[in-house]
């Protein structure tokens, strides 16, 4: 059965006396990545936890592969863990840290070398096998720790925020070399971000977390255009989210009439889906910077900010001026909450 | 952090429960003998230990001194600090070194060293009368001015070490930024560093005054009988007359000072904020 | 004025008031007379000498050297595990064994030998240098605690889980991760502990007896008689070695980062 591969039931989770996570269903698929989004504080790193056994549930279940491994002690779940400090021994060689759980199993010498070579073959850090982790760069202590968990054949790889020690350009390799590993391992992986730009790019589904509950949970093209909740929009970058009555955008105790119908509650435009110079409002622009491709207007209506974006070569409008802009119905996202 | 409770008290308790038993029980029952007159709980010997003036004399004496110390160890440590805080790497490792080092010589060696500075014949001495400042060698030994001196010298590196490292902690640039708002030398000290670094001196003052009320070689060595402390104090009361009533009070006595010392410290460097 | 030099002044002024008296103790040691003076009678080795030769010196340093040495093991053994459960684990009535463990060094030295030979040595007849033993032991543990405690504070506790992740025991973690990570803190513990132990005084004025007195008590109890400079010698070369230890430690471990 390859649908539940990872099953969290009726997951309970609390530090002390703080519930962090009340309540959470939660199949993850063999050989899926799957991103845990949301805010700090949403319980996406106490899940990640519990998943690994790091801490043990209030209630409910924890099954890998069918099996119940609730109360099966952290290091014999069989599962991998790529810490956000990546946690490297730093007493111990690139080669000794990646050898460290081989050694535990009581492997052959010979073996282990074997498998270590292989692994910090693939890796790309063969050449380091003999360097401290504190000799090393950022995305080679990446390198190293993804290596170290690997090498286990973990039947999960658990990430906390992968990315988000490195500068951009090494985001990139890293986000590459993990759906590489994915892609020649089948493992099945779970990451924990709190930036929406890496859970879009890294993985096959998306769980939103706000609070300790899923908010939604969808492929990264479902989220990215078709949020369902006023939260879900904003953490996607819809900047301006209003609510509707009547047929009227309501806010700031004013309303203005809406140029197409619907049955939403709210409704949610992304800067780039509101036109400017032409429709029926008007607002006064409260701002205007440059932003390379893209110009950024902030606009004062009636009905509250509105966040805009033109090409750059557009428009070369001064603050204060006055401006007619429309919030049409192609770009609009219609929410549920 | 592990959840395990009981793993984690099974590690905490052995350390625990030794001190408790083997230290604090005893410790603890000598205190109560303050409290005991011929076996029975009485506050008279409180009342006897209050009312000899001797006693008074010499708990005001180890208060003053206590305060003394402190006072001019955190005036000599706060400017000592700012000059080590703002040497360059390598020299200041090497003046903070050469600071510690003293902790690490035994009080014995350190105090003796006063007798040969500050004896009738000692260096000082000679330089007064060499000088003919005085027909005749002063008396410093055997005075409070040398118990004084001696506490000073034994001391004053736990209060540099303590706001060396409160003022290595400083935010950077916030004395520059103070300057250049219009700040007087005396207002950046008063309204920037010592509200900044309270929490050094509070842990430097309580090290220093503990030291000074608990510290037994200096005045024994400095001051003899004739400046007694309480340490000193009790160790003839207890040598000479056998009066476990008067050390079970002044054993008290000196720990509520320890206490109170760090309480106080701590509530004038919060009445700051 | 010259902020430069006003701020060398202030510091040269510190350190000679500081460590000036121990190079006239060394002086002092080296007189040729029978009596101590600065500036020294003539130069000569045989106070330095001397000192060997006494046969009390040798036997109380040997004592308080035993007693700083197993006395500071005791508590690591006992502090090292403590310090382990206050900074990893979340520890029921932590502040009170906190507190408890860290009483000792506020109790002064001479209650507390005076409450172990009134309470632990007559009436239960404890050997004086068993007596002895506890104390310094329970005077290093809170220096034991807090060294070893600041040492696992900048040890990121996640490297121990990655261990567990990776297969460990939680004993095997603390043994193969956390204990080689920290051992410079442990080391730094011990020397700060041997030092505190081997200087301490006032714990054995009281609990001293026949054979058993501790070299500073000795060395107090040398001065009362004559005023030769033996004790300067002697306390000149216990200087040396102090700063010995200290030196090689600080070169090895970066030492002052635990005071």
């Amino acid at each position: 059965m390859s649908d539940n591969f990872v099953s969290l039931q009726k997951l309970s989770l609390a530090y002390g006396q703080t519930l962090v996570v009340p309540h959470l269903d939660l199949d993850i698929r063999k050989g899926e990545l799957i991103a845990l989004l949301g805010p700090s504080g949403c319980g996406k790193t106490t899940t990640m936890r519990a998943i690994a056994g790091l801490m043990a549930p209030q209630s409910g279940h924890i099954l890998i592969d069918a099996q119940d491994v609730t109360r099966i002690p952290a290091n014999k779940r069989g599962i991998g863990l790529v810490f956000q400090s990546y946690a490297l021994f730093p007493h111990l060689s690139a080669f000794e840290n990646v050898a460290f759980g081989l050694r535990l199993k009581k492997l052959t010498n010979s073996d282990i070398t074997k498998r270590v070579d292989r692994w910090l073959e693939t890796v790309g850090l063969a050449h380091l096998a003999k360097r401290k982790p504190d000799d090393m760069s950022g995305g080679q202590q990446q390198r190293l720790a993804l290596a170290r968990s690997l090498v286990l054949e973990p039947k999960v790889l658990l990430l906390d925020e992968p990315l988000s020690n490195l500068d951009a350009r090494l985001r990139l390799d890293m986000r590459l070399e993990l759906q590489r590993v994915q892609l020649e391992t089948g493992i099945t992986m779970v990451f924990v971000t709190h930036d929406q730009a890496e859970a879009l790019a890294l993985a096959n589904r998306i769980v939103l977390m706000k609070d300790g509950k899923i908010e939604q949970l969808g492929a990264p093209d479902e989220l990215y255009n078709a949020p369902q909740t006023r939260f879900a929009a904003d953490f996607l970058g819809f900047q301006n989210i209003f609510e509707v009555e009547d047929q009227t955008i309501v806010g700031k105790g004013n309303a203005l009439p809406l140029s197409f119908q619907t049955k939403a509650r709210y409704l949610a435009w992304r800067p780039g889906a509101v036109t400017l110079e032409k429709g029926k409002y008007e607002g006064k622009i409260k701002s205007v910077s440059f932003a390379g491709e893209q110009r950024e207007f902030v606009i004062e209506a009636p009905i509250g900010q509105i966040k805009a974006t033109t090409p750059a070569a557009n428009l070369p409008r001064q603050i204060g001026e006055i401006i007619r802009f429309d919030l049409p119905s192609e770009g609009v996202c219609e929410l549920r909450e | 952090m592990f959840q395990n409770r009981k793993e984690g008290l099974a590690l905490a308790l052995p350390a625990a429960i030794f001190t408790a038993l083997l230290f604090l029980l005893p410790v603890g029952m000598l205190l109560s003998e303050g409290f005991k007159v011929d076996g029975l709980w009485s506050m008279q010997g409180y009342i006897d230990f209050a009312t000899k003036p001797l006693n008074q004399t010499v708990f005001l004496r180890t208060l003053k001194l206590g305060f003394l110390v402190v006072l001019v160890s955190a005036i000599i440590g706060y400017a000592c600090a700012f000059c080590i805080v703002n040497l360059e790497g390598r020299h200041r490792g090497r003046v903070f070194g050469l600071i510690v080092l003293p902790l690490m010589i035994s009080p014995v060696a350190r105090t003796y060293a006063w007798i040969v500075i500050l004896g009738r014949t000692g260096i000082v001495n000679d330089t007064i009368t060499g000088l003919g400042l005085s027909e005749t060698p002063i008396r410093i030994l055997f005075t409070e001015t040398a118990v004084f001196i001696g506490l000073l010298q034994l001391f004053l590196p736990l209060m540099i070490i303590s706001l060396v490292s409160a003022m290595e902690n400083l935010p950077n640039d916030v004395i520059p930024a103070a300057r250049v708002l219009g700040a007087s030398w005396f207002k950046v000290f008063t309204k920037i560093i010592l509200p900044l670094t309270k929490d050094g001196l509070v842990i430097g003052g309580t090290l220093v005054f503990t030291g000074s009320l608990t510290a037994y070689i200096t005045p024994a060595i400095l001051g003899g009988s004739k400046v007694l402390m309480l340490e000193t104090l009790l160790y003839q009361r207890v040598n000479v007359a056998n009066d476990f009533v008067s050390a079970g009070i002044i054993a008290t006595i000196l720990i509520i000072m320890s206490f109170g010392a760090n309480v106080l410290l701590k509530r004038i460097a919060t009445a700051r904020d | 004025m010259n902020i430069k030099f006003a701020s060398r002044l202030i510091i040269s002024l510190t350190l000679t008031f500081l460590i000036g008296p121990f190079l006239i103790i060394i002086l002092a040691g080296l007189s040729a007379g029978d009596f101590m003076t600065f500036p020294p009678d003539g130069m000569s080795l045989k106070w330095y000498i001397k000192v060997f030769t006494v046969e009390s010196f040798r036997e109380s340093f040997w004592l308080s050297m035993l007693l700083a040495v197993f006395g500071t093991i005791c508590a690591l053994i006992l502090g090292i595990p403590a310090a382990y459960a206050i900074s990893r684990y979340d520890l029921p009535y932590s502040e009170t064994i906190k507190t408890i463990v860290a009483a000792p060094i506020i109790v002064p030295g001479i209650i507390v030998g005076l409450a172990l030979l009134r309470y632990l040595v007559v009436p239960l007849n404890f050997t004086v240098t068993l007596a002895l033993f506890m104390a310094h032991t329970a005077l290093v543990l809170p220096y034991a605690v807090r060294v070893v405690s600041s040492s696992l504070n900048n040890l990121r506790g996640d490297m121990e889980e990655a261990a567990v992740l990776l297969g460990c025991g939680r004993v095997g973690a603390f043994m193969r991760i956390v204990l080689p990570n920290i051992r410079s803190g442990v080391l730094a513990a011990f020397i700060l502990g041997f030092v505190t132990s081997f200087n301490q005084v006032p714990v054995s004025l009281f609990l001293s007896g026949p054979g058993v007195r501790t070299l500073p008590i000795d060395m107090l109890g040398y001065m009362e008689i004559t005023y030769d400079p033996s004790v300067a010698a002697l306390s000149a070369l216990l200087a040396f070695l102090s700063v010995a230890i200290v030196f090689v430690a600080e070169k090895f471990l970066g030492f002052s980062r635990y005071v």
